[in-house]
C-alpha cells in the first residue's frame, strides 16, 4: 500500500478527529470565556494607550491625529529623562546585584551564624512598600531631616550633610528597596548549585577564593545576568521612589514625567502616552533579553539532586559579614521603621527626641476619620476579592496554556504575559484613556482599581500556578479519566489538590502586591476609591508627616502580620 | 468481552504515526504489543483508552463501538470501562494507597460497603493490604507499581491496558511481577493488551504477540510461532537472537549460501526476491574435532568469544558469513571448528 493513496484519507480523517475532539471538550466555553476576558483586560489599556499616543487632546476631548507626541520624545527634556532613567536603572541594578549576591553567598554558602535572622529580615524588607521606605528616608535625609540636623547643625560636621532629593538619593533608596529582590532570585540558584563542580576544583588544588571566582561565580553568571535584567526592569518601572525623591529636585525618570504630564498643568496626555509606550518598549525589550538568557539552557547549575555543599569558613572575617548583612538591614528596614514610628508619635516634627511632644493623636485621627477608614475597607476589598479574582483567572489561564499544545493556547499564554512589560503607571494611563471612551460605568469604581491590579499582576499568578502545573504529569489526570472521572472531576479531584500550594502562594503574592500597589492606582483613584497606599501618599503630599507615618506604621504591621501568618501556614500546606 | 481494532489510523497533523492497524483481543486473552521504541505502540493503546482521538478506523470494546471518527463516534475515556496501568504508574501523590484504589469506584458512585470490600480484595490480590494507609511517596517502586495494578483491576473493568508497566523496575522484580500480572489477569479473565519493547517479557507472558514496526503490524502469533517461524527478518531479529546469512535459490529449489553450502529445498520459502538463512545461536552445535554427524555440518573459524556464564557466545565465520553460536565448550579465537545444525531449526526469511 503506497503512501500517496492513503494520505488524503488520513488528512480528512484527522480533521474529523480534531472536530470531534473540539466538540467533546467539556471546557470549551470556559476556555473561550477565559480567552476573551484576558484579552479584553490586557489589550484594552494597551490599545487605548497606543490610540492616545497619536492624539492631540486629552482622553474624551475632541482632538486630531498626530505624530507630534512621538517627535516630542526627542526633545531635550525627554531625552534627558530617558538618560536619567537608564542611568538610574543600570547603576541601581549593578549595586543591587553586588550587594544582594554577597548577602546570598554569606547566608547560604558560608558558616555565617545569623543566616536565619538575615533571611527573615530580608524577607520583611522585600515586602516593605517602596513609598513608605522613600518617605522614611526623606524624614531622615532631607535637607532639614534628622541626619542633617544631628550631624550638621548640632555636631558641626558640615561635610557629612546629605540630600536625599537627588539622583544619588534615588539610587540609594532604590538599592535598599531592590536588594531583597536580588536575594530572593539568587537564593535558588546558589542553594541549588551542584557541589560537584566546586569539589572538582578543590580536588584540583584550587584555594577557596579561586574556587569562588573561577568556578562558583562563572557558573552563576547566567542567573546573575537574568537577575540583573529583572532588577533593571523593576527599577525603571518604579514610580513612588523617583516621584517622592526626584520631583522636588527636578530629577525625573520616565515614570515620574508621565505622572507630571497627567497630573499637573500644563497637562499633555498624548505625550504621556508616548512616554508610556517608550517605557514599555524598553521594559519589553529587557524582558525579551531576560527570557533569552534563561532559555539559553546554561542555567544548568541547578540539578536538584545536590551533593552537600561544604560551607566556606568565614573565620576571622565573620564580624565583617555580620556588619555587612545587618548594616543593610539597618538601612533598609530597621532605621526607616523606627523613624516612622517616631514621627507617628510626635505632635510636630522635631529632630531631637528629647524635646519632642509625644502624642497618639495621629492614630486617633486615623481611626476617627471616615475617609481613612474607608481606604482601609477599600484596600481589604481590593486585596482580598481582587486577589481571589486574579488567582481564579490565573488558574484558568495556566490550565488552558499548560494542558494544551494548540496554537490558541500559545496566544493566551502570550497575552497573559504582556502585562510584565507594562509598568504600573503606564497601565493606569492606558485605563484612563480606555474608560474615557468605553461605555462602561467603571471610572471611579473599585472595580476599575481591581481590574488594573489584576491585569498588572496576572503574570504573577500564571507563573506561580503554571510553574507547578507543568510539574504535575499529565498521566495523573489521564489515570483519573480511565478510572471513570470526567475532565472536570479530574481537575477537581486530582489537579487542584496537587497544585493547591501554588494557588495559595499566588493568592498570597497577589494579596501582598495589591496591598502595597500604588503606581497603577495613582492615576485612577477618586476620593471614594482611595486605598491605603493612596491615603498615605495624599497625607505626605499635604506635608502631614505625622498622619502619613502613623498610617504607614499600621499598613506595615498589617503586611508583616499577614506575611508571618501565611509563612507559618504555607509550608504546612505542602504536606508531602 | 473483547477488543476489536479495525483499520486504526492516527496522525498528528501531517505526521502519520499509525497508518493502518487491525487486530482482535479475544475473551480472556492476553496480548502483547511488541516493537522498538517509537513504533506507535503507546499511540495505539492510548487510542483504545480514549486518551487520543483516533484519526480513522473503528475500535470496539465488547459489542460497543467506542471510536469511529467517520461516523462521529468517540466515547470519552471515562465511558469506556477500562483499567489501565501507566508506564509512570500515575499514582496520585495526595491520596493514600486505599484512596487511590478506591477512586474508580468512588467516581462511579458505588455504595460504601462495596467500595470497602472491593478495595480490600484488590489490595490483597496485589499483597498490599498492610500498606493501605501509606502515601505513595512512602512506597518503593515495586509497591507503587502494584498500587497501579490494584487501581486498574478494582472496578472489574471490561478490558485491561498496560503501557510498559515494568520498565521502571529492576530486573529481579520485573520477573516476579510478570507472573503476578498474568495470575491476576487469568483470575479476572479480562482481555488484556500489554505494550512492551522487551521481547522476553512479551514471549513469557502472552497468549499471542503482535510485533509492530514503524506503525505497521509485522506479525501476529503465539510466542512459539514468532520465535520459530518469523515471517521476516525484522521479526526474526527483534524476537530473540539470530544470525543471518545471505542465500540464493537454486534452480532445483535448494538454497545456496555464499560459500557454496547447499541447504535442502524443503525449507519454507517466503515471498520476495532477496532471502536470508536465519539461525538461532542455541540451535547450533560446535564441535572442535570437526566430527561429521547426521545434521547439516560445515567448517568454521572462531572470530571472538564472549563468556556469558551458562554458555559462551562465539562469533564464528561459517557459511560465507558470520554466525553467533552458544556453546558450553571452551574454545580459543582462530580455532577451527565444525558447526552443525538440523535443517528443521533453520528458516529462510525475506530480507
Ligand atoms: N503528541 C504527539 N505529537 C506528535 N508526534 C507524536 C505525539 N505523540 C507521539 N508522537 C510520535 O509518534 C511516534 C510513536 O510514538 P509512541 O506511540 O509513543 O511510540 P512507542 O511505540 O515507543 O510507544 C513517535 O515517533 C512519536 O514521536
Ligand atoms: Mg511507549
Amino acid at each position: 500500500m503506497s503512501d500517496t493513496t492513503t494520505q488524503p484519507g488520513v488528512m480528512s480523517g484527522s480533521k474529523a478527529a480534531t472536530a470531534l475532539a473540539r466538540k467533546r471538550d467539556e471546557f470549551r466555553y470556559l476556555r473561550l470565556a477565559t480567552t476573551v476576558i484576558v484579552t479584553l483586560m490586557v489589550l484594552t489599556p494597551i490599545l487605548a494607550l497606543v490610540y492616545g499616543s497619536f492624539r492631540t487632546a486629552a482622553p474624551g476631548a475632541p482632538g486630531e491625529w498626530t505624530l507630534r507626541n512621538y517627535w516630542a520624545l526627542f526633545s531635550p527634556g525627554v531625552v534627558r529623562t530617558m538618560g536619567i532613567t537608564l542611568a538610574v536603572g543600570l547603576l541601581t541594578s549593578a549595586l543591587c546585584i553586588v550587594i544582594g549576591t554577597i548577602i546570598t553567598l554569606i547566608v547560604h554558602r558560608t558558616d555565617f551564624r545569623y543566616g536565619k535572622a538575615v533571611t527573615m529580615m530580608v524577607g520583611l524588607a522585600f515586602y516593605f512598600p517602596s513609598f513608605i521606605l522613600a518617605m522614611a528616608w526623606i524624614i531622615i535625609g532631607a535637607p532639614g531631616g534628622i541626619w542633617n540636623v544631628v550631624l550638621g547643625t548640632w555636631l558641626g560636621l558640615e561635610w557629612l550633610r546629605i540630600d536625599v532629593y537627588s539622583l544619588a538619593g534615588i539610587v540609594f533608596v532604590m538599592v535598599l528597596h531592590q536588594v531583597p529582590f536580588v536575594y530572593l532570585t539568587m537564593r535558588g540558584p546558589i542553594m541549588g548549585m551542584d557541589g560537584i563542580y566546586e569539589e572538582a576544583a578543590r580536588v584540583a588544588g584550587a584555594p577557596p577564593r579561586r574556587v569562588l571566582f573561577k568556578v562558583t561565580l562563572p557558573l552563576l553568571s547566567f542567573s546573575l545576568l537574568s537577575s540583573f535584567i529583572l532588577t533593571f526592569i523593576i527599577t525603571i518601572e518604579q514610580f513612588a521612589i523617583p516621584a517622592l525623591l526626584g520631583i522636588p529636585a527636578q530629577v525625573n525618570m520616565l515614570a515620574t514625567q508621565l505622572y507630571l504630564l497627567v497630573r499637573f498643568s500644563p497637562t499633555d496626555y498624548g505625550l504621556a502616552a508616548a512616554i508610556g509606550i517608550a517605557l514599555s518598549v524598553i521594559t519589553g525589550a529587557a524582558i525579551w533579553a531576560q527570557r533569552r538568557v534563561t532559555h539559553s539552557g546554561r542555567l544548568t547549575t541547578v540539578t536538584g539532586k545536590t551533593s552537600r555543599l561544604n560551607p566556606i569558613r568565614l573565620g576571622r572575617w565573620h564580624w565583617l559579614a555580620t556588619l555587612f548583612c545587618f548594616g543593610f538591614i539597618a538601612l533598609g528596614l530597621v532605621a526607616p521603621m523606627l523613624m516612622l514610628i517616631y514621627t507617628s508619635l510626635i505632635k510636630w516634627f522635631n529632630a531631637n527626641p528629647m524635646q519632642a511632644a509625644y502624642t497618639f493623636q495621629h492614630y486617633a485621627a486615623i481611626f476617627s476619620s471616615g475617609s481613612t477608614m474607608r481606604s482601609f475597607s477599600n484596600t481589604l476589598i481590593v486585596s482580598g476579592v481582587g486577589a481571589a479574582f486574579g488567582v481564579m483567572l490565573g488558574l484558568l489561564t495556566s490550565y488552558f496554556t499548560v494542558r494544551s499544545t494548540a496554537t490558541r493556547s500559545r496566544y493566551l499564554d502570550f497575552i497573559a504575559t504582556l502585562p510584565f512589560g507594562v509598568p504600573g503607571i503606564v497601565l493606569g494611563l492606558g485605563l484612563l484613556w480606555a474608560y474615557a471612551y468605553l461605555p462602561l460605568p467603571l471610572y471611579g469604581t473599585l472595580t476599575l482599581i481591581i481590574v488594573s491590579f489584576v491585569t498588572r499582576y496576572l503574570p504573577y499568578a500564571t507563573e506561580t500556578i503554571g510553574g507547578q502545573m507543568v510539574q504535575v504529569d499529565k498521566s495523573l489526570e489521564e489515570a483519573a479519566w480511565v478510572s471513570g472521572a470526567t475532565k472536570a472531576q479530574g481537575v477537581r479531584r486530582i489537579l487542584l489538590p496537587l497544585v493547591a500550594p501554588s494557588i495559595q502562594g499566588a493568592y498570597f503574592l497577589m494579596f501582598m502586591a495589591f496591598f502595597r500597589e500604588i503606581s497603577s492606582a495613582i492615576l485612577l483613584y477618586t476620593g471614594a476609591t482611595a486605598v491605603i497606599s493612596i491615603s498615605i501618599w495624599a497625607f505626605f503630599e499635604q506635608a502631614n508627616w505625622g498622619l502619613a507615618s502613623a498610617l504607614s506604621v499600621i499598613a506595615t504591621l498589617i503586611i508583616f502580620v499577614a506575611m508571618a501568618l501565611i509563612t507559618a501556614l504555607y509550608p504546612a500546606a505542602r504536606r508531602k | 468481552m473483547s477488543i476489536q481494532v479495525q483499520n486504526l489510523c492516527k496522525a498528528y497533523g501531517a505526521l502519520t504515526v499509525v497508518p493502518d492497524v487491525s487486530f482482535d483481543v479475544h475473551e480472556g486473552e492476553f496480548i502483547s504489543l511488541l516493537g522498538p521504541s517509537g513504533c506507535g505502540k503507546t499511540t495505539t493503546l492510548r487510542c483504545i483508552a480514549g486518551l487520543e482521538e483516533s484519526s480513522g478506523g473503528v475500535i470496539r470494546i465488547g459489542d460497543k463501538v467506542v471510536s469511529d471518527p467517520a461516523r462521529g463516534i468517540s466515547v470519552p475515556s471515562h465511558g469506556r470501562d477500562i483499567g489501565m496501568v501507566f508506564q509512570s504508574y500515575a499514582i496520585w501523590p495526595h491520596m493514600t494507597v486505599a484512596e487511590n484504589v478506591a477512586f474508580p469506584l468512588r467516581t462511579r458512585n458505588a455504595p460504601k460497603a462495596r467500595i470497602a470490600e472491593q478495595v480490600d480484595r484488590a489490595l490483597s490480590a496485589v499483597e498490599l493490604a498492610h500498606l493501605r494507609d501509606r502515601y505513595p511517596s512512602e512506597l518503593s517502586g515495586g509497591q507503587q507499581q502494584r498500587v497501579a495494578l490494584a487501581r486498574a483491576i478494582v472496578g472489574r473493568p471490561s478490558i485491561l491496558l498496560f503501557d510498559e508497566p515494568l520498565s521502571n523496575l529492576d530486573a529481579k522484580l520485573r520477573e516476579s511481577t510478570r507472573t503476578e500480572i498474568r495470575r491476576i489477569q487469568k483470575q479476572l479473565n479480562v482481555p488484556s493488551l500489554y505494550v512492551t519493547h522487551d521481547q522476553e517479557e512479551a514471549l513469557s507472558m502472552s497468549d499471542r504477540v503482535i510485533v509492530m514496526d514503524k506503525g505497521q503490524i509485522q506479525q501476529i502469533g503465539t510466542p512459539q510461532e514468532l520465535y520459530r517461524a518469523p515471517v521476516n527478518r525484522f521479526v526474526a531479529d527483534f524476537v530473540g537472537k539470530a544470525s543471518f546469512v545471505d542465500v540464493v535459490r537454486e534452480g532445483s529449489g535448494a538454497w545456496r549460501t555464499p560459500d557454496g553450502t547447499v541447504l535442502p529445498g524443503t525449507l519454507h520459502s517466503p515471498e520476495g526476491t532477496a532471502h536470508q538463512l536465519m539461525l538461532r545461536p542455541e540451535s547450533l552445535l560446535l564441535d572442535p574435532q570437526h566430527v561429521a554427524s547426521d545434521n547439516i555440518s560445515v567448517p568454521g573459524r572462531v572470530l571472538s568469544a564472549q563468556y556469558l556464564g551458562a554458555v559462551t557466545e562465539y562469533l564464528v565465520q561459517a557459511l560465507g558469513g558470520e554466525v553467533r553460536v552458544h556453546s558450553p565448550i571452551d574454545l580459543g579465537t582462530d580455532q577451527v571448528v565444525g558447526l552443525s545444525f538440523r535443517s528443521g531449526d533453520c528458516r529462510i526469511v525475506a530480507r
